[in-house]
């Protein structure tokens, strides 16, 4: 068969697939006739339940129940939804005031409405989604209207420790793959009236749920509005995870830095919100984000509040440091062995000199092919099955750290270097941070060959004003460093005493700055 | 925006191929050298370099014999036409940024060094924190053929060595090139130099055998002050003379003195803290100058029976040390008068005193540099006694 033979019988461009266009079509009033359309329209999946039963004196009400199974949880189908229509008839029944007939209008004000959180619907649309997200549907024969009744109830994953962002100190919950659960999480966190949050589905199959939540008066409308908007300009086929749609609402396309904070802490999100910043929840994924997001936030950890001011400024400064060693580690290596050797103590020269010895690569070469061997060790780790794991990590020790050296194909020093910058890159708190940080470090590995420590000056330097050019949502990405906003050093690379932290962040909330009453602890007067 | 990042990676791309290796060196492609000495030979500069061998001087495995620097030389009519002339012989490119230790022989340093110094002052490659000595009585060449204990490579042990000395011990002076230039240009300032020398014999130094005993029968020592005028040696100064210029130079750091005391008995003290102001003063068309040495020192060393706890013992100790002292300045003032060189930079005093006179008097310093009357007062202050008192000597019954 030729290959034109095949496109042209399996991927026809002419007669395009029937799905399920329902486009507001309302219900029909026949319940036989609803049904026989919706089995059509589903495609008689098996997972979609359908029972008819008849209620009434004379059970002359044909009712059909329908949900989706694995969604609903049985008992509300059994126990709430049909005990209460057959137990709510025959209540009605003994009501001498009924008449024969049933009215179903009545049925459905009255009674079925006690069964916790029903809407009404009318069009197809609205029941394939409710009954696809785990309402039970119930259809009324010569009616156009229906009920959906809420009676989700699916495996859950329950809320366990954080694996992405674990602490000493510190609540140690995660949000899970549930919305709800994610939204009580951070409700009860914050119990104020203020905390409002809004819902949208997007995506046009996965029609995934995405809420996003702020503190009314403490946020900036502005940020409310433009995030509104960002989601509104979605249009894709699926979100599965949050990922999806931080690369749709970005401000910048083209820089490796992210300019979406996430996590997967309630008291991470909970304090954002409380400094003025628009979390985005979706379904399906237990990582939050945040916008607008600073770059001082992916060095900041949860951590750092809950210990004593003083250690956490000394562990900020320590990342900062761990920052310029995974960026420049090898990079410097290169520059300075290669370029300036003048450097370098004398000592020091000649040792580093005495491990080059026989080494037959340049050093540019040697930081390349170590720095792509830990790229290739790490991303093993972390998809290999786990059980291999040991096997893969003793290779790479012995293959990469020993064998190696004293093979002379590497010198050690560079091993030491790379090791170093490797240790120094899992130091951030964030792992998007670290991500950057690692693709910044090959170019700025070849600056460091061509031009020396020069290039890598260079490479400084665009990469500052690169940072400074980036924006996240109206907010200039480097504040509180550019531009210089004093006030807000107090939770920059320092961590003041929380008594000193008495204003939001300036540039993100520029209503309702103030946070409390700067009143620093007294010591209780001695007793008499 | 995709074009831009296309481009931005097209070009870093780009950068990697093209400029290739421009002016880059791998460290195994250097030869480091960290010594270098220059004699004159049949009106040819001979210049040798001690090249380290990294392997071997910083191998952690076992020694496989080799020695961990080697020598090279070569002789041409100019520092830079040698050096270059020198890589017919070396295995790689020499580098000098990690010069540690610059020899001149005593034959070119009588000659004039400074022809020689302009290829160091102005080589980019060259940083100027090397310390420059003359070696005494020897071609300069031996001076860095001699294999040393301890100190893996030479030039290191000297450097270091000198480093300490100059720190610890008055009669070392150690002198870079910036200073050495400076003070061959002044005209009120004539630059010394430390001697070194070899102690023992040279042909055993040069072998592995200086290693392998206990007592090294050859090492290099430092010894003596070279006296220059402009940049040619005029002669050396003794031990006690060096020390009188340190103590007029404000060199002095830390060193040790001794007195006698007792019955044919000796202490010696410790210096701790020493300060030399130098004030010129022209006084009715006459110039002056004022030396004030202010010397703190703890007592080191007793070797005869004194009475430590009297304050009065102290105060004569004072006065003792004080006339030690100035007899030590006054004697390398006099052999540095009799050698017609300011090397205490008494000139320069006088210029800042009185910058009009001196402008009279500059262009023949040195015919009054002879008579130039130097009045030293010395302040000399015994703080502790060390870690005893009275000496336990004293209790000994003869």
């Amino acid at each position: 068969m030729k290959i034109k033979d095949f496109r042209r019988r399996f991927f026809s461009t002419k007669t395009s697939p029937e799905t399920v266009a329902t486009e507001g079509q309302p219900l029909l009033s026949s319940l036989q006739e609803n049904i026989r359309k919706i089995k059509s329209d589903l495609g008689n999946s098996s997972d979609i339940i359908i029972q008819e039963v008849r209620i009434g004196k004379k059970a002359d009400q044909a009712l059909g129940i329908l949900y989706t199974d694995g969604l609903v949880d049985k008992n509300v189908i059994t126990d709430y939804i049909r005990a209460s229509l057959l137990l709510d008839t025959r209540f009605n029944e003994a009501d001498p005031s009924n008449t024969d007939t049933l009215d179903v209008a009545q049925v459905l004000q009255k009674f079925v409405t006690t069964i916790g959180d029903a809407q009404d619907i009318h069009t197809f649309d609205d029941l394939y989604n409710g009954l696809l997200s785990g309402d039970a549907i119930i259809l009324f024969d010569g009616s156009t209207k229906a009920k959906a009744v809420s009676a989700q109830g699916w495996q859950n994953r329950g809320v366990t420790e954080p694996s992405a962002e674990s602490v000493v100190r510190g609540p140690r919950e995660a949000f899970t793959e549930t919305l709800r659960t994610n939204t009580s999480l951070i409700r009860r966190k914050i119990k104020d009236p203020n905390l409002w949050m809004e819902t949208k589905q997007i995506g046009r199959v996965t029609k995934t749920e995405v809420a996003f939540m702020y503190i009314k008066g403490i946020v900036n409308d502005k940020v409310v509005e433009e995030v509104r908007e960002r989601l509104d300009r979605i249009d894709i086929d699926g979100i599965l995870e949050s990922g999806y749609i931080e690369e749709m609402i970005q401000d910048d396309v083209f820089t490796p830095f992210p300019t979406v904070y996430n996590s997967e802490r309630p008291d991470v999100i909970a304090a954002e919100l409380l400094e003025g910043k628009v979390a985005i929840l979706v379904d399906g994924t237990p990582f939050v984000l945040v916008v607008p997001a600073l770059f001082v936030s992916f060095l900041h950890a949860a951590e750092d509040y809950y210990h004593r001011a003083d250690i956490s400024s000394l562990i900020r400064i320590l990342r900062y440091l761990g920052i310029f060693i995974a960026l420049f580690g090898p990079s410097l290596y290169v520059a300075i062995t290669t370029f300036h050797q003048e450097m370098l103590p004398t000592q020091l020269l000649v040792s580093l000199a005495s491990q080059r010895e026989g080494v037959p690569f340049p050093a540019f070469f040697e930081a390349i092919m170590m720095e792509v061997a830990f790229e290739i060790l790490r991303e093993a780790g972390l998809r290999m099955p786990r059980t291999i794991g040991p096997a893969v990590s003793i290779v790479g020790t012995l293959v990469i750290g020993q064998a190696a050296v004293e093979a002379g194909i590497i010198s050690a020093a560079m091993v030491i270097v790379v090791s170093t910058t490797a240790i120094s890159s899992f130091v951030f708190p964030s792992y998007s941070l670290a991500n950057s940080i690692r693709i910044l470090r090959f170019p700025f590995i070849i600056l460091a060959d061509t031009f020396g420590l020069f290039g890598v000056i260079v490479g400084t330097i665009a990469t500052l004003l690169h940072l400074c050019s980036l924006r996240s949502f109206g907010v200039p990405y480097m504040s509180p460093f550019a531009p210089m906003i004093l006030p807000d050093q107090k939770d920059a690379i320092l961590r003041l005493p929380q008594w000193a932290m008495f204003s939001r962040p300036r540039l993100i909330s520029q209503i309702n700055v103030t946070r409390k009453q700067n009143v620093p602890p007294r010591k209780p007067e001695p007793r008499q | 925006m995709i074009r831009n990042a296309a481009l931005f990676f097209a070009v870093l791309t780009l950068l990697l191929f093209a400029t290739g290796c421009w002016s880059r060196r791998e460290l195994n492609d250097l030869a480091i050298v960290t010594g270098v000495a220059i004699d004159k030979i049949d009106n040819k500069y001979r210049v040798s370099v001690q090249v380290v061998d990294p392997g071997e001087a910083a191998g952690k495995k076992g020694s496989s014999g080799r020695s961990p620097v080697t020598l090279y030389d070569a002789s041409g009519d100019t520092v830079f036409e040698v050096i270059r002339r020198m890589t017919t012989v070396t295995p790689r490119k020499l580098y000098f940024s990690h010069l540690r230790m610059f020899v001149l022989s005593e034959d070119l340093a009588r000659e004039g060094i400074g022809k020689i110094l302009d290829f160091f002052s102005r080589d980019h490659e060259l940083r100027t924190d090397f310390y420059i000595v003359v070696s005494k009585g020897r071609a300069a060449k031996d001076i860095i053929s001699i294999l040393t204990p301890l100190e893996k490579n030479p030039s290191t042990k000297m450097f270091t060595s000198l480093e300490v000395s100059e720190k610890a011990w008055a009669p070392t002076v150690a002198i870079q090139l910036d200073e050495l230039i400076n003070d061959i240009v002044s005209e009120g300032k004539e630059p010394v130099l430390t001697g070194i020398l070899i102690k023992g014999n040279p042909a055993i130094g040069k072998g592995k055998g200086n290693l392998e005993t206990i007592d090294t029968p050859t090492n290099l020592q430092y010894g003596g002050i070279a006296v220059f005028k402009k940049d040619r040696m005029i002669g050396w100064l003794n031990e006690e003379e060096s020390k009188g210029v340190s103590n007029l130079t404000n060199r002095l750091d830390s060193t040790v003195m001794e007195v006698a005391c007792g019955n044919n008995g000796k202490l010696a003290v410790e210096v701790i803290r020493s300060n030399t102001k130098v004030k010129g003063k022209v006084k009715d068309g006459q110039p002056e100058i004022k030396v004030t040495i202010r010397t703190e020192a703890n007592i080191g060393d007793v070797e005869c029976q004194i009475d430590l706890m009297k304050s009065k013992t102290l105060y004569d100790l004072e006065i003792e040390l004080e006339q030690k002292m100035k007899s030590d300045a006054e004697r390398a003032l006099s052999k540095a008068k009799k050698l017609k060189s300011d090397i205490f930079g008494f000139g320069e005093a006088i210029h800042r005193a009185d910058p009009n006179y001196w402008q009279t008097v500059k262009k023949d310093w040195d015919k009054h540099f002879p008579s130039l009357p130097v009045r030293i007062k010395v302040d000399f202050k015994i703080r502790q006694l060390g870690t005893t008192g009275d000496s336990f000597q004293n209790k000994l019954k003869e």
